[in-house]
């Protein structure tokens, strides 16, 4: 029994504890912008590249300091975004979702082409290495613990926006009746591009922590976006609260699973237990039927 | 016969003369030899090494273009991305063969392209020279006729490693073999899949202790629970096997969650790049050692046959020119240059000289004609392949890898023996941030 419960399974709990805070982060801009504009953004991960690409470039090749950087990426992935949207998708918010999907896709593959061709197929590092802590014959990585704080933080920030301020409760509002809320005076394009450059800030903040965790190269968002879809579809498309939940139980599962089984068993068993839940409850975790 | 007949027939017969002739001379100028070049140039394999053996090749291609071509023969080649899939290998190989018409195709770096793209290929009845793709299974049990490998093969790079280890256990590490504790850790794919079962034979062979084996998928996003794992099987050595950025991601996680370990050997892929591997971990990749050919910047020119030497000149002179900021030349140019010059210089050159053409029939007995003893290619090794009725027909059986040690940005040959530049570090010292305290 010992042999099981042992100082490695705490350790494989606090690292599947950092993942979700990585996987949390990366699903709260996506649910953000589901849930308002009801359009899923296929290329999220890719917006997150491209913050990636200018973490390197200003921070390596430009020599900024990491925070003048970190700003100048998240206000440029923000206005990704508002690009993204005024561009793609406002012209395509009447039509079937599958034609936004495509749209999307499209957007996606057009960011990992222009990526190959304008910073090459070279993976590019930071170069930073931060402090690991060390308690009591245990390792917690930093940068992880970085990524989990800010999560925490993104999450709050948000929460407070959205319920304290005018803006944000008109966004709830139009989450919650897309239809009413412009009889009503409110301006829904202009919510729908203040939501596109949050969540795509949301991305450049992911970005910005991601990129102390991760080589940038054009096809890093394979690596992220599939399950950063299946966390938000987990939590409930649009269900903030729900795709964090939905985070760490994904990461819990990977963790444990790969510590007492071959590690690709740990993402077998985050997949069926995915499958069950989408049959138990297809709505999500926290997700409203529709 | 008036004047007016006279010319007619004299133009008749000039007519008759330029269209027998014409036909000839037309043909001899135009006799062309079309490669179809697969490697990936975008994906993830494109940065973990394929873009490297795309250049080496290249390079060697238009060598031989910019000499006119071999013994008459133009030479032209269409070059495909496989983009790191391979579905699109496979699409790009058949487009290759029945849109470009090519007399051939040359390339591959991963092995998961290889495996089902060489069946595809054979089905076409057409000549394939792989430049890469290691793993045994590309080869093993399938008698192609047409298709052949110089580069030495996934197994014997995992064997390589272990019988370095089994035998430096007692002088370097103070243990016997039996007592040094061995961790296998690989990619899943046909690649590492190969490698470790090497690696298995190998230490099995030399009586090593297999304390963990475990695969893992290259485009994992975390890999910490199997650093946790390794932290519990405590190895002395880690035999490693993967692309990039993996590599990155497990050492970087390792570093964080505090594994230690006396020697990590790594079995070429993303280990064959040092500029990246430098880049991404810094000095942390001080003394960490690679399985691969060796380098041809590596190789002792005296063991090679001289007219090699201009050619790894000219080959180092193209690469800088190619990437000016390349601080190492990378082992993977050298590697891709070396087996697509066999090709040139010793199988299309026989197969047009001796058997009249360069069909695939006359390519495949020009190639089962090669025998380059040690020092016959740029790599060291020499060429022979296995005839067709053979487990591994195709593949050379005088290929060899070898173990080099990255020490303070220098790539320096260990093992074998016989190769050995210097002494291996070992074990790993204190100024690593993974050595044990």
């Amino acid at each position: 029994m010992s042999a099981i419960f042992d100082i490695y399974l705490l350790e494989a709990l606090i690292n599947g504890v950092l993942l979700g805070g990585v996987l949390a982060l990366l699903a709260l801009g996506l649910n953000l912008i589901f849930g308002v504009i009801d359009v899923v953004w296929i290329c999220y991960a890719e917006l997150i590249m491209m913050g990636m690409y200018s973490m390197y470039y200003l921070y390596s090749v430009y020599h900024l300091p990491f925070v003048v950087v970190a700003i100048i990426s998240m206000a440029g992935v923000g206005v990704l975004g508002v690009l993204l949207h005024v561009i793609v998708i406002q012209p395509l918010l009447g039509a079937a979702p599958i034609n936004q999907l495509l749209a999307t896709g499209g957007v996606l593959a057009l960011l990992q082409s222009t990526a190959t061709i304008t910073f090459g197929i070279d993976f590019k590092n930071l170069g930073i290495r931060l402090p690991v802590i060390e308690i009591a014959d245990m390792f917690v990585s930093y940068t992880r613990l970085l990524a989990f704080g800010v999560a925490l933080l993104g999450m709050v920030v948000l929460y407070l926006f959205l319920s304290r301020t005018y803006t944000g409760t008109a966004i709830r509002a139009i989450a919650q009746d897309r239809q009413i809320m412009p009889l009503m005076g409110v301006d829904t394009k202009r919510i729908y591009i203040i939501t596109s450059a949050i969540g795509g800030v949301l991305a450049g903040l992911a970005a910005c922590l991601l990129v102390l965790q991760y080589d940038v190269h054009p096809f890093i968002g394979l690596t992220f976006g599939p399950i950063t879809f299946m966390i938000c579809v987990l939590g409930g498309l649009g269900s903030m609260v729900g795709g964090f939940i939905a985070a760490f139980v994904f990461a819990e599962i990977i963790s444990v699973g790969g510590l007492y089984l071959e590690l690709e068993w740990g993402y077998v068993f985050a997949f069926v237990f995915f499958i069950v839940m989408m049959f138990v409850r297809p709505q999500g975790l926290m997700g409203r039927r529709s | 016969m008036g004047r007016r007949g006279i010319a007619r027939l004299l133009g008749g017969l000039m007519v008759g003369l330029a269209f027998l002739a014409g036909p000839g001379s037309a043909d001899a100028q135009e006799k062309k030899f079309k490669i179809g070049v697969i490697f990936d140039l975008t994906g993830p394999f494109a940065g973990g090494g394929s873009d490297l053996h795309y250049l080496g090749s290249k390079i060697i291609i238009d060598h031989f273009i910019k000499q006119g071509g071999i013994e008459g023969y133009k030479i032209e080649a269409i070059y495909a991305d496989a983009q790191s899939k391979p579905d699109i290998a496979i699409n790009e190989a058949i487009r290759l063969i029945e849109q470009e018409k090519v007399d051939m195709l040359l390339g591959m770096f991963s092995s998961a392209q290889c495996v089902p793209a060489a069946a595809r290929i054979d089905q076409f009845k057409k000549f394939m020279w792989m430049t890469t793709c290691i793993s045994s299974a590309v080869l093993e049990n399938r008698h192609f006729r047409l298709a052949f490998r110089v580069q030495p093969s996934g197994r014997q790079f995992g064997m390589m490693s272990a019988d370095f280890i089994a035998k430096n256990a007692k002088d370097k590490f103070g243990k016997d073999p039996k007592d040094l504790r061995v961790a296998i850790i690989h990619e899943d794919g046909a690649y590492g899949v190969d490698v470790s079962t090497g690696n298995e034979a190998g230490a099995k062979a030399a009586g090593l202790n297999v304390v963990m084996k475990e695969g893992y998928s290259a485009t994992s996003p975390d890999l910490s629970s199997l650093v946790t794992k390794l932290k519990r099987a405590r190895p002395d050595v880690i035999l490693h096997t993967g692309y990039n950025p993996d590599i990155t991601l497990l050492l970087r996680q390792s570093r964080e969650l505090g594994l230690r370990f006396q020697a990590l050997i790594g079995h070429g892929a993303g280990y064959g790049v040092y500029s990246k591997l430098k880049e991404s971990l810094g000095t942390d990749v001080n003394y960490f050692f690679n399985v691969d050919p060796i380098s041809i910047w590596l190789s002792n020119p005296s063991a090679l046959k001289p007219e090699l030497l201009p050619v790894i000149q000219m080959i180092g002179d193209e690469y800088m020119k190619a990437r000016p900021d390349t601080k190492i030349k990378s082992a993977h140019v050298g590697m891709a240059a070396s087996n697509t010059y066999v090709f040139m210089n010793e199988v299309l050159r026989r197969a047009i000289k001796v058997y009249g053409g360069a069909d695939s029939e006359s390519l495949r007995k020009a190639a089962l004609d090669v025998d380059l003893p040690d020092g016959g290619t740029m790599l060291g090794f020499g060429v022979k392949f296995e005839p067709e009725a053979a487990v591994m027909a195709g593949q050379n059986t005088r290929g060899f890898p070898v173990i080099v040690q990255y020490v303070n940005d220098e790539s320096v040959v260990v093992w074998p023996k016989a190769l050995q530049i210097k002494e291996p570090v070992l074990p790993l010292p204190a100024s690593s941030p993974y050595a044990v305290k």
